[in-house]
């Protein structure tokens, strides 16, 4: 059997992929199409079977960029500290701002990097280094972390989209810099911006054709493309049954969307607010095999107001984090799903006259959580006053290498664009071996 | 009307500081004032004396921002976002005691105009009535919504009482005021003005903004709330001043005064000629400004650039010298002759 360019092409890898394909199948056509189907994913034999496989990614996108200053790197007492003091956690030693009380309980599952130098103050450029780990060329575009992702975890033949990216304020979004990349059209994201109703663009069933006319047109499809393989073993006739039914399982996506089945506790746990429902939703799709989403949260650019601003944020963030946290944890994922928050940058240490932090790429912090990672682990450190790096300086390279490592990838591998290879991080960057598991 | 003489003040000495200041509260009759800044510190002041040199005083103190400064016979008494009141011999400049007052960032300290109470507001949305002298808690004042119709923190950023003690008004940062009558605190009174806040549903997913000052007139029938206008950009403080008066009794709001275009930010602290006639704001966002109003026609008579985003200021009792704290910057603005 040939397997797909997802899987290394190991007997051990296609046999958890025959394992998990039969899994999805004997649940029968239209799985997805119900809560119920969805949450089977979390089922223990089939969840085993994606542990063995595949680990998956979330990315929460702090739009704008953060301060450092109030999340993961606090310096109290300094003239750059700003009011906000820090408090313990449960990795002694560790502290982090006041504002995280509740991510300041769950440091054992997470690992703070404060020693960013990204050199990239733009919003554009910032956002362009973060999610690719490096600048375009002239003639060459590279893929983003959602693309890598996607291109060596997901899978052809998934009824679910491979790279989902939501980003619903309107505020930097077009500087936000998702792409795949020369990798192509097919890597690219489903991205949703919708913030009233979200849902995935231009699948939805048409209201004049039933469910039972929808299901009868797919199986005359398949009858037909069934009679028309016989014989022709190709690659482009199994791609093309492929899309056929990779459509068919976006149409039944809507129901990802629908939080009306998560549990009140769940919802509670994660907060009312649009992000902790998109986070929630992040979850649902991760769980029904999405290997990587996207939730942008904007806009954190603080030149006025830091400290009110971030009183706003932080405490949403801490809570959502903390919520996904133990929502994977509860359904035994939190070992194969690795959740980053990082931005475009951070934000000066001087506070300006309008009690606000400018953009600040010098000397700032990203957090990794869950799958693949040294929990309670801090890697590098900054001045007094954040003002530089003092030990462990990384830029945007290492923590793309790092991701890509945590989430099982191997950060070395090579792709081909014609006879070129292209690494998928410049050469000499590698990951930080100090943070992973 | 006021007479545009009696307003034509311009900066005449400036003290550097490395560090922003808060809050401050004058001695009577002198050029003396105590200010409380980001350094966590409170420092005492002659703004006339030749070479003024501001002195830290002494003791544990906070341990963040000092956002509150009222003055009693005895001593200084100051809040913090460290969520904790000091008070100070103001004499000797020595810590007298220091005590825990609300579960989050204290925002603001005044004293009633009789020396006897004090008042703390926190973003634990909880006013606080303190006794001047014993700092024994008397009231705990509820009533301000924790939470935004969005869900996010909300904070109490003012207090004031009225010049005969008998009133006082909180303010929030949704433009909501609560008035109460000061023999039980019970409410008589509350206003909106949700001109002051902007949240941006949109584009950033953030608010601005909030009622940050607020003052009764000197007869007491009317209530002048500061703060800034509906903002575009919520990343900026980007629109003008705001100030908006109320006939408070009545419920009523009377007008609304937008700043000139070039004087943008925030109304930080409002105060009232000696005779009623004119009041002045003063506030900012990268720069700073005095903007002075005539109390019978409501309208904008002057605006004046300051050296600094203005934080809190006092008029002295001559009404011929404001002494203005705030970013990296004391400031003495003098009537010219």
């Amino acid at each position: 059997m040939k397997t797909s360019n997802n899987f290394c092409g190991s007997a051990e890898h296609d046999l958890s992929r025959r394992a998990f394909l039969g899994g999805v199948g004997a649940m029968g056509a239209g799985w997805l199409g119900t809560s119920a189907a969805v949450n089977t994913f979390a089922e223990t034999g089939l969840n085993k079977a994606l542990k063995n496989t595949n680990k998956r990614v979330i990315l929460l996108w702090l739009a704008g960029g953060a301060s450092q200053l109030e999340t993961w790197d606090p310096k109290p007492g300094a003239p750059t500290g700003g009011p906000f003091t820090d408090m313990g956690t449960d990795i002694p030693g560790v502290r982090i701002s006041e504002l995280m009380p509740q991510m300041a309980k769950r440091m054992k599952h997470s690992c703070l990097i404060r020693s960013l130098n990204t050199r990239d103050g733009g919003h554009g450029g910032g956002a362009q280094m973060m999610m690719r780990g490096r600048k375009d060329e002239a003639n060459l575009k590279y893929p983003d972390l959602g693309a890598v992702v996607s291109r060596e975890l997901g899978r052809m033949d998934s009824p679910v989209p491979d790279y989902v990216n939501f980003y619903t304020s309107t505020e930097g979004r077009s500087s936000s810099k998702v792409s795949p990349g020369f990798l192509g059209a097919r890597y690219a994201p489903i991205s949703l911006y919708d913030g009233e109703k979200l849902t995935l663009p231009n699948i939805k069933k048409l209201d004049q054709i039933t469910e039972g006319d929808h299901e009868a047109r797919a199986d005359l499809r398949d009858l037909l493309s069934r009679r028309f393989e016989q014989g022709r073993e190709t690659g482009s006739v199994r791609s093309h049954a492929a899309a056929y039914a990779r459509v068919h399982g976006l149409m039944s996506c809507e129901k990802l969307f629908d939080l009306s089945d998560e549990p009140q506790k769940v919802k509670d746990m994660y907060g009312p607010t649009q992000f902790a429902e998109q986070v929630m939703m992040a979850r649902r799709m991760i769980e029904a095999g999405v290997p990587f989403v996207r939730v942008s949260r904007a806009w954190w650019d603080s030149h006025g107001q830091n400290f009110e601003t971030h009183q706003e944020l932080v405490p949403e963030l801490d809570r959502v984090l903390a919520a996904l946290i133990d929502d994977l944890k509860q359904r035994g994922m939190l070992d194969d799903v690795l959740i980053v928050t990082m931005g475009e940058f951070g934000r000066t240490p001087r506070i300006n006259a309008s009690l606000g932090r400018d953009h600040f790429a010098t000397a700032w912090s990203a957090s990794l959580h869950g799958a693949g990672i040294q929990g309670g682990a801090v890697y590098g450190k900054t001045d007094d006053k954040c003002e530089k790096v003092v030990e462990n300086e990384i830029g945007a390279g290492e923590l793309f290498a790092t991701i890509l490592e945590a989430a099982g990838i191997d950060s070395s591998k090579e792709y081909h664009v014609g006879a070129r290879p292209i690494p998928l991080v410049n050469p000499g960057i590698k990951p930080i071996k100090e943070v992973l598991a | 009307m006021a007479d545009d003489k009696q307003t034509n003040f311009k900066a005449a000495k400036e003290i550097g500081q490395k560090c922003i200041s808060f809050s401050m509260a004058r001695v009577p009759e002198s050029g003396r004032y105590f200010f409380g800044t980001s350094d966590f510190s409170v420092y005492d002041v002659d703004h006339l004396a030749e070479k003024p040199e501001p002195k830290a005083f002494e003791g544990e103190g906070h341990q963040s921002y000092v956002m509150g400064v009222a003055l009693t016979e005895q001593h200084v008494v100051t809040g913090g976002w460290d969520r904790h009141l000091v008070w100070w011999d103001r004499e000797t400049g020595k810590q007298v005691r220091r005590q825990k007052a609300h579960a989050k960032w204290l925002r603001g300290v005044e004293v009633s105009p009789d020396g006897k109470r004090i008042i703390s507001v926190g973003d634990d949305m909880i006013a606080r009535v303190w006794d001047a002298v014993s700092g024994k808690l008397l009231h705990e004042l509820e009533g301000h919504a924790k939470r935004t119709p969005t869900h996010y923190p909300s904070m109490l950023f003012c207090a004031g009482f009225s010049p005969d003690g008998q009133l006082l008004a909180t303010g929030d940062k949704l433009g909501h005021v609560i008035i109460r009558e000061t023999k039980t605190f019970k409410p008589v009174k509350t206003l909106d003005a949700p001109g002051h806040y902007t949240w941006d549903p949109r584009a950033r997913r953030h608010s601005i903004g909030g009622l940050r000052s607020l003052r009764f007139s000197p007869d007491g029938k009317q209530l002048y709330t500061g703060g800034i206008e509906k903002i575009g950009n919520v990343d900026h403080l980007g629109a003008p001043g705001r100030l908006e008066i109320f006939d408070w009794e009545k419920g009523e709001s009377l007008k609304v005064i937008k700043n000139g275009g070039s004087y943008k930010g925030l109304v930080e602290h409002i105060e009232f000629a000696p005779d009623g006639k004119w009041a002045v704001l003063g506030g900012g966002d990268h720069g700073g400004w005095l903007v002075f109003v005539d109390t019978q026609e409501m309208k904008i008579t002057r605006e004046l650039k300051a050296p600094m985003h203005i934080h809190e200021f006092n008029l002295n009792e001559a009404a011929d010298k404001i002494y203005a704290v705030g970013h990296d910057k004391l400031v003495r603005f003098d009537l010219q002759a």
